[in-house]
């Protein structure tokens, strides 16, 4: 992975992090590996950082609410066609992919409609359980 | 040999796999629950797979996650442990369908060995002298005529029980309809299945077993025995030691003899466990572990082999690397189990984080761990943090370097069976050895009326 692909993922993976309420995340690809833990949030907030996390769209304080769609199995991603990709909006819920455990399917949806914010990974990647998949925005 | 192997356990003993692999130049993969994210042995493996949340049933038995791991990893075998899937024959067969080696014997055997009934009656077949009892009784009258024709007291067992669960002891005949009910009850909610068996209530046995390495070209060999008398209420093992002490030279050599004819007769491959009990001159075959056990690390340390390794090379196809005659056992070796558990309340166990943890070391010392401070105990596992073994030259110096060992051992923030350890190891009758599995159960009786 380059470094700008890893400032973008890891840039992503806050976002996310931040929007589902998530203490801490680690996604793995090849060779590497983000882990990302939110800070303690303070008592009163600071209104000074806000406008910025909010112009980076990652809602430092959590007013967006983006879910992670997470990997229920250990298994391969086999993405759906045509691939949903970052910014697309979902009109309802959606198979955004399957992951293939033992030869089984097991369907990843979009749980609703809303808008993806974050693909964070690529056809045929190994995924553990509970590795995040996706982010939507509701 | 195997070259990458999914280690599908957590804990120490995923770690003592681990040590054993690297030395062999094999590369492993662990798995791990949410729950155990910070565990050593998942920094410790080449890589690892998160296969679920918290509760066994959802990560450790999640049999699809676990063999996808390991495909999707590359790994040409599995190494079970102990506990979890180490003696299910279905997962043996999946992973062996999915051309993945598991590291143990083959199905057929341990299905049938995992039937305690079904074991008891092949090892009769085979001339091991088995406790007198009956096969599967259907109902409280055949119980009933079984005890009046054995004598009582006797013991009521379902045939899929383990770790004392589904057994009961009963001294009268009015006893048996409620033991029988709540015996039946517990093994239908434990292990989904209720049947159960009856035996003779053996008073104050010894548990000694036999270790067994066997290859898979017909050689067996033995590798002495370990007592296991120090058991709590529950019947689970707290101190081990190798050899026996106190053990008439006959019946230890009788037991290895039973143990290499039991292991030949039903065609055992790989590391396994014989458990016999012992009263008086009468030997007694209990059951066949087949799998490594807790307290392997008294007979590593006492013979000089790597059981894990060795369990590899077996499953890699290789021969035994000696013959029985190139085994003799030197010293003596105890092991302590550390649990997260107060003794003081019915070793009840307890989750939390540990704020201290200092383990001892120095001569003769070995210590099996996977906690560390700061580490979290949770709640869904085992309660052992660890194994404390020692060895030396006499059972002696042995007892002496264990007390030693624990009076340098400090770990703080839940309770822990330390401190119980070492009033055991300080006891005339422990010192004395050859102590029957009712000993402690007393010993501990009266410590709480002293108190």
């Amino acid at each position: 992975m380059t470094e700008d692909v890893i400032a973008a993922r890891t840039r992503a993976l806050a976002g996310a992090l931040s929007a589902a309420g998530f203490a801490r995340l680690r996604v793995r690809e090849g060779d590497t590996e983000i882990e990302i833990r939110r800070a303690a949030r303070p008592a009163a907030p600071a209104d000074d950082a806000a406008p910025a996390a909010a112009a980076d769209g990652f809602g430092a304080r959590g007013e967006r609410r983006d879910d992670l769609v997470t990997s229920d199995v250990v298994g391969v991603v086999r993405l759906a066609r045509p691939h949903v990709s970052d910014g697309q909006q979902l009109d309802g819920d959606r198979e955004l992919a399957y992951v293939e455990t033992l030869g089984i399917r097991n369907p990843v949806r979009s749980h609703g409609a809303g808008r993806v914010t974050a693909v964070f990974v690529t056809e045929g990647q190994p995924v553990e359980y509970g590795q995040p998949l996706f982010a939507i925005e509701r | 040999m195997l070259k990458k192997i999914l280690i599908a356990n957590r804990g120490e003993i995923a770690l003592r796999i681990n040590r054993a692999c690297h030395e062999l130049g094999v590369s492993t993969v662990a798995i791990f629950s949410d729950a155990d994210r910070q565990s050593l042995h998942v920094r410790h493996a080449d890589e690892a797979f998160c296969v679920g949340p918290g509760p066994v049933m959802r990560s450790y038995l999640n049999i699809p996650n676990i063999i996808s791991a390991a495909l999707i990893s590359g790994c040409d075998a599995i190494h079970p442990g102990y506990g979890f899937l180490a003696e299910n024959a279905r997962f043996a067969e999946i992973a062996a369908d999915h051309g993945l080696t598991f590291i143990g014997p083959k199905p057929p055997v341990i299905a049938a060995m995992g039937d305690k009934a079904t074991a008891k009656r092949l090892m009769r077949e085979a001339g091991v002298p088995t406790t007198p009892g009956s096969d599967i009784v259907a109902s409280v009258d055949e119980a009933r005529a079984v005890g009046e024709q054995i004598g009582y007291p006797i013991l009521l067992k379902a045939t899929a029980g383990g770790g004392g669960k589904g057994m009961r002891a009963v001294n009268v005949p009015d006893e048996l309809p409620t033991a029988f009910a709540t015996a039946q009850a517990e093994a239908e909610a434990s292990f989904k299945d209720g049947r159960m068996y009856v035996e003779k209530l053996i008073v104050n046995p010894r548990h000694v077993e036999v270790q067994v390495l066997a290859d898979e070209y017909g050689g067996v060999v033995h590798l002495g025995e370990r007592d296991c008398s120090v058991q709590k209420p529950s019947h689970q093992k707290l101190i081990e030691e190798a050899p026996a002490p106190e053990l008439d030279p006959a019946i230890r050599t009788r037991l290895h003899d039973i143990a290499v004819t039991a292991a030949r007769a039903v065609g055992y491959t790989n590391a396994g466990t014989l458990e016999f009990l012992v009263a008086g001159d009468d030997v007694y075959f209990m059951e066949m572990n087949t799998r490594i056990q807790v307290e392997h690390p008294v007979t590593e340390l006492i013979y000089g082999v790597d059981l894990v390794k060795e369990q590899i090379r077996i499953a890699s196809g290789e021969t035994l690397g000696f013959a029985q005659e190139d085994l003799h056992p030197h010293g003596h070796a105890i092991e302590v189990r550390v649990n997260a558990e107060d003794a003081d309340n019915n070793f009840a166990p307890a989750a939390g984080t540990l704020t201290t943890v200092v383990f001892a070391g120095g001569p003769g010392i070995r210590v099996d761990t996977h906690v560390y401070g700061g580490a979290m105990v949770p709640p869904f596992y085992d309660s052992m943090l660890a194994k404390i073994v020692a060895v030396g030259r006499t059972r002696e110096s042995a007892v002496l370097r264990m007390e030693r060992a624990l009076g340098e051992t400090r770990i703080e923030g839940v309770k822990t069976t330390v401190e119980i350890c070492r009033e055991v190891l300080a006891s005339p009758d422990f010192r004395a050895g050859g102590i029957g599995v009712g000993w402690l159960p007393q010993f501990l009786a009266r410590r709480t009326a002293a108190v």
